[in-house]
């Protein structure tokens, strides 16, 4: 396709574009804390876990014959999964990482068999885990642009409480910032839009938007706020500009944002490796 | 002298299971309570209960209005992988409960700068606290802890993995910012020499012999306890 037909088929893959550029660009700001937080595999889990709700929106569609709100079925599975995370890894005498990957695997086992049980949909399960779709409904885009604006406005205004509580929790609750609101807004914002966003673009490009912009934006600089503006603009960059690479070179789109997202990753632990050397 | 902090038959410890007996303490501003005893001793929970981050098993902790605490904790506690830079530390050591919405920042600069330039760290206000060394990491600390204009200053070890010259100079600048600020300091040491020297009074414990003493250097160094634990006192 030539750049003139892209042009006058914008108006078509407007809505993706769009929410690539607003997926990537919010998660990839709140991805700092989560690669922070050494938990890069809580969005694995959760995004899996969104993608199994949808799965089991679109099952109880064909088994009560009504229509719902898949996002719905998106936060829902999500939040159980969030909870289950919130529960003390001690206490079960296992590790957090476990925990982790009981959810992800029990999800996506679970999200095969329900789609098994669902031919129909089979198409919009598969853009669903691995982020082939091209076309973004309205109404996602409608809820994925709520939910970005209401987790920037959270890390805008808690940001320096947020490093305090990441840098030395027991520090900061001796200052009196509330390291547990703090802690469990962040977590609840990020489960919001992580099931709003695997929602409208899949799972594969949801998880590289959470983790990979600030890998690459931690690897680049020493500067926590510049590293903050780099992931976000490397989230915007890949979503929007991933887009329009596997609409000109007919690749899936999920695919070619995380591979752009990797390539930049890979490009910078390059240049930190030879600047070490 | 009015106490900023003061205990009763304190208990403290995990589940129930006192670690030590009961501790009535008293800190007074611009003295320094030094906390010896052995690794496991309950030392670090002790900090904890007195900043009120562990619930006391018994007793009582009254802490008076001018009380605001800072916490210098042990190196390890600090996350390396945040990278932040000398002045982000002291700047978020300036908040106060809620008060960490934009624009605070700002207004907290010229205190946070002051602070920085008090320990002689202004060279290196861009620099990445991770890459300092041990010696300049608890001066940007302490500048943390003034920034927050504390009262009481709660040092866990803040000489561990220091050479002798950084040790000597970081002790230094403890003793004189106590006595410029009337910081009441609660310093849980190893180094009994240098307690010897700077500590007003001294609280050992030792979980093993059950035992929490709370008297001058010279009255714990020359206790029973003391001298079963470590054989002679300090500087000998």
């Amino acid at each position: 396709m030539t750049p003139t037909e892209f042009l006058e088929a914008l108006p078509l893959f407007r809505d993706p574009i769009l929410a690539g550029g607003i997926a990537g660009l919010c998660l990839g700001l709140l991805g700092i804390f989560i690669v922070l937080r050494r938990m890069i595999f809580l969005s694995a889990a959760l995004a899996q876990s969104a993608a199994l709700g949808v799965a089991l929106t679109f099952y109880a569609e064909i088994l009560l014959d009504a229509h719902f709100n898949t996002a719905v079925g998106a936060v829902a599975c999500a939040l159980l999964a969030g909870g289950i995370l919130l529960v003390s890894p001690e206490r079960l005498r296992t590790t957090r990482e476990a925990l982790l990957g009981l959810v992800f695997v029990g999800a996506g086992a679970l999200s095969v068999l329900v789609g098994s049980r669902i031919a129909q949909e089979a198409h919009d399960i598969h853009a669903i885990l691995f982020g082939s779709a091209v076309l973004v409904r309205a109404e996602d885009l409608g809820l994925l642009a709520l939910g970005g604006t209401v987790s920037l406005l959270f890390c805008v205004l808690a940001w320096r409480g947020l490093l305090a509580a990441n840098f030395d929790p027991e520090g900061a609750r001796v200052q009196g910032i509330p390291v547990g609101a703090l802690t469990t807004t962040l977590f609840l914002v990020f489960i919001l839009l992580h099931a709003l966003a695997t929602r409208a673009l899949g799972m594969l490009p949801v998880f590289a938007f959470s983790t990979l912009p600030a890998m690459t934006a931690l690897a680049l600089t020493s500067n926590l706020y510049v590293a903050a503006v780099l992931a976000a603009s490397f989230g915007l960059l890949a979503g929007s500009g991933g887009y329009v690479a596997a609409f000109f070179g007919d690749y899936p789109v999920g695919a070619t944002q995380t591979l752009t997202l990797a390539g930049l990753a890979a490009a910078a632990y390059i240049y930190r490796l030879a600047r070490r050397g | 002298m009015s106490a900023l902090l003061e205990t009763q038959a304190l208990v403290f410890g995990y589940e129930g299971a006192p670690l030590l007996p009961p501790i009535s303490l008293r800190l007074s501003p611009g003295t320094i309570t030094a906390v010896v005893g052995r690794n496991g001793s309950g030392k670090t929970t002790l900090l904890r209960t007195l900043l009120g981050l562990h619930s006391p098993l018994g007793g009582a902790v009254r802490r008076s209005e001018a009380f605001v605490p800072g916490y210098v904790p042990q190196r390890t506690a600090l996350d390396p992988l945040v990278p932040l830079r000398v002045i982000d530390v002291v700047s978020l050591g300036a908040d106060r409960g809620w008060d960490f919405f934009p624009g605070a920042g700002r207004r907290k600069r010229d205190r946070v700068l002051a602070c920085l330039e008090r320990v002689g760290m202004t060279a290196h206000l861009h620099q990445r606290f991770q890459s300092l060394s041990e010696g300049q990491k608890q001066r940007v600390l302490l500048a943390r802890l003034l920034a927050g204009q504390a009262s009481v200053a709660f040092l866990d070890e803040p000489t561990a993995a220091m050479d002798a010259v950084a040790e000597a100079e970081t002790m230094r600048l403890i003793d004189e910012l106590r006595r410029e600020h009337s910081l009441a300091v609660v310093l849980v040491s190893h180094d009994l020499p240098i307690v010897r020297t700077l500590a007003d009074d001294v609280l050992f414990v030792d979980r093993d012999l059950h035992v929490a003493l709370h008297g001058t250097p010279k009255a714990i160094f020359h206790s029973a306890p003391f001298l079963a634990r470590y054989g002679t006192e300090p500087g000998r």
